[in-house]
């Protein structure tokens, strides 16, 4: 059961089960603790070598016990994430932990990626269950519906779930060039039914410059 | 969105969006419906609706620039957003307000401001690194910690100046004991040893407003170009470039430079 304690703190209480935790990221815990590495977050020899060749790596610990533990990052905002069967897209960098029945993978996002900064893949989390997701300031979710397609910037972008379809956008014109940009010049347009997790703040990508 | 522990996060869609009002402390909710906002590049982080960002040197916004964008020196670190829809803004993560402005001035640290309504006029402040918004309108302005409103007489720490209202401009402070004894000379000469960091303030008379923010983290200034190279024009001849505020200060006599504002003089 994960619960958030304040903004940053995660706060899990175990009966017996397991999550899945960023390594180094417990604070402190109450009551009987097991930590183990797990290479390639649980995903066997083949996430292993995926991981590695896409540059996704993630390193994460199972945390198994009877109590409760706390998880924190840099404090970085922590938010929670409900998942009913549906697929949640998140950067490795930004996830900080998952219920331990969640199936975790790897996905070629393409230029989005690219446009990130964040390199061409993505990290996928399916299943039932809670995960637990990380920003720079709160995110604000945002929800896509058909007639209500998003449009966001690729710095800001931090994760999104449902059955959505992403295209990206390039406003590079030749203003670009003469320094006129609209300082837009690349952004991710989600179309479909589904969230979009967003942060107030921009990571350094190719767009932010143009 | 933390503030509802237990029932999840708070799902946004354009329905539910504010108009012109923040969603949480570090993000803005600008709703646009066929009219223009004047915004610091790169500060949209996502929008529903159809939109179009445009650079200032945009032909089609020649007349709307005419009217409320006097600063050439800027004009390549703002676009013009225009079309309909709800645009989402936040600046690495800071706390971000909206101010209104009645038949009003105010001015503020370049890199604090990041969208004004065009029926506002941006100006160069004569301060460098400064501007000026004048008239009546929405600006929106982020600042590090939330913003302290002052009334003059008051000398405040430069860090933590974030702009003024309806206020003559700020003069240097220095502390006395700055420039007395032995100590102090050999301070102002070198610039280092038993400072507090705090001998040197900006001073505050008249009537007015001011705006700090609860933190002495500066955003990043902004390149604000240069002043131009006239005399009488404070900041003239300064490199091109960010600089702080204090770049047009006179020298004093024995400051090395750039070196002693390092040491927090």
């Amino acid at each position: 059961m994960f619960r958030l304690q304040g903004s940053k703190v995660l706060a899990v209480d175990m009966t017996g089960d397991a999550v899945k935790a960023k390594n180094g990221s417990m604070v402190a815990y109450d009551g009987q603790m097991d930590f183990k590495k797990t290479s390639g977050g649980g995903e066997g020899i083949r996430g292993m070598v995926t991981r590695r060749l896409t540059g996704e790596q993630m390193t994460l610990m199972e945390v198994k016990g009877h109590g409760t533990c706390w998880f924190a990052d840099r404090a970085s905002e922590i938010n929670l994430v409900q998942l009913q069967g549906d697929k949640l897209y998140v950067e490795s960098s930004n996830l900080l932990a998952t219920d331990g029945g969640l199936r975790t993978g790897t996905e070629f996002t393409g230029m989005r990626g690219a446009s990130q900064g964040n390199g061409l893949f993505t990290t996928t989390i399916e299943g039932h269950g809670q995960a637990a997701i990380m920003s720079d300031g709160p995110a604000v979710v945002l929800r896509v519906s058909s007639q209500y397609p998003l449009t966001v910037d690729p710095g800001a972008y931090v994760a999104h779930q449902g059955n959505l379809r992403q295209s990206f956008q390039s406003g590079v014109t030749f203003r670009t060039f003469m320094g006129e940009g609209g300082g837009e010049a690349f952004q991710i347009r989600f179309e479909g039914d589904g969230l979009v997790y967003v942060q107030p703040s921009e990571r350094n990508t190719i767009g932010g410059e143009v | 969105m933390t503030a509802y522990p237990g029932t999840g996060p708070v799902i946004h869609d354009p329905m539910t969006l504010p108009s012109d009002d923040n969603i949480n402390n570090y993000t803005f909710c600008v709703e646009l419906k066929g009219s223009e906002w004047f915004l610091q590049k790169g500060k949209m982080i996502a929008y529903y609706g159809s939109m179009e960002f445009n650079g200032i040197g945009h032909g089609r916004l020649d007349r709307l620039v005419r009217t409320s964008f006097h600063s050439p020196l800027h004009a390549s670190d703002w676009v013009v957003a225009s079309g309909s829809g709800k645009m989402l803004l936040a600046d690495r993560a800071f706390d971000v307000n909206s101010y209104d402005l009645e038949e009003g001035n105010l001015t503020i640290r370049s890199g604090n401001l990041l969208a004004f309504q065009p029926s506002l006029a941006l100006k160069q402040s004569i301060v460098p690194g400064f501007l000026t918004l004048i008239g009546t309108g929405k600006f929106v302005a982020a600042s590090n910690g939330p913003v302290v409103f002052m009334e003059p007489p008051i000398r405040v720490d430069p860090q933590a100046l974030v702009g003024w209202a309806d206020c003559p401009s700020p003069c240097h402070h220095y502390d006395h004991g700055y420039m007395t004894g032995l100590m102090g000379g050999l301070r102002a000469l070198t610039g280092v040893g038993g400072t507090s960091g705090e001998e040197h303030q900006f001073e505050f008379v008249g009537a007015g407003t001011v705006l700090l923010q609860s933190s002495e983290t500066l955003m990043a200034e902004q390149a604000t170009g240069a002043t131009p190279h006239e005399p009488g024009v404070p900041g003239g001849g300064g490199v091109p470039g960010g600089h702080g505020p204090q770049s047009g200060s006179p020298r004093l006599p024995g400051q090395l430079g750039d070196l002693q504002r390092r040491f927090g003089l």
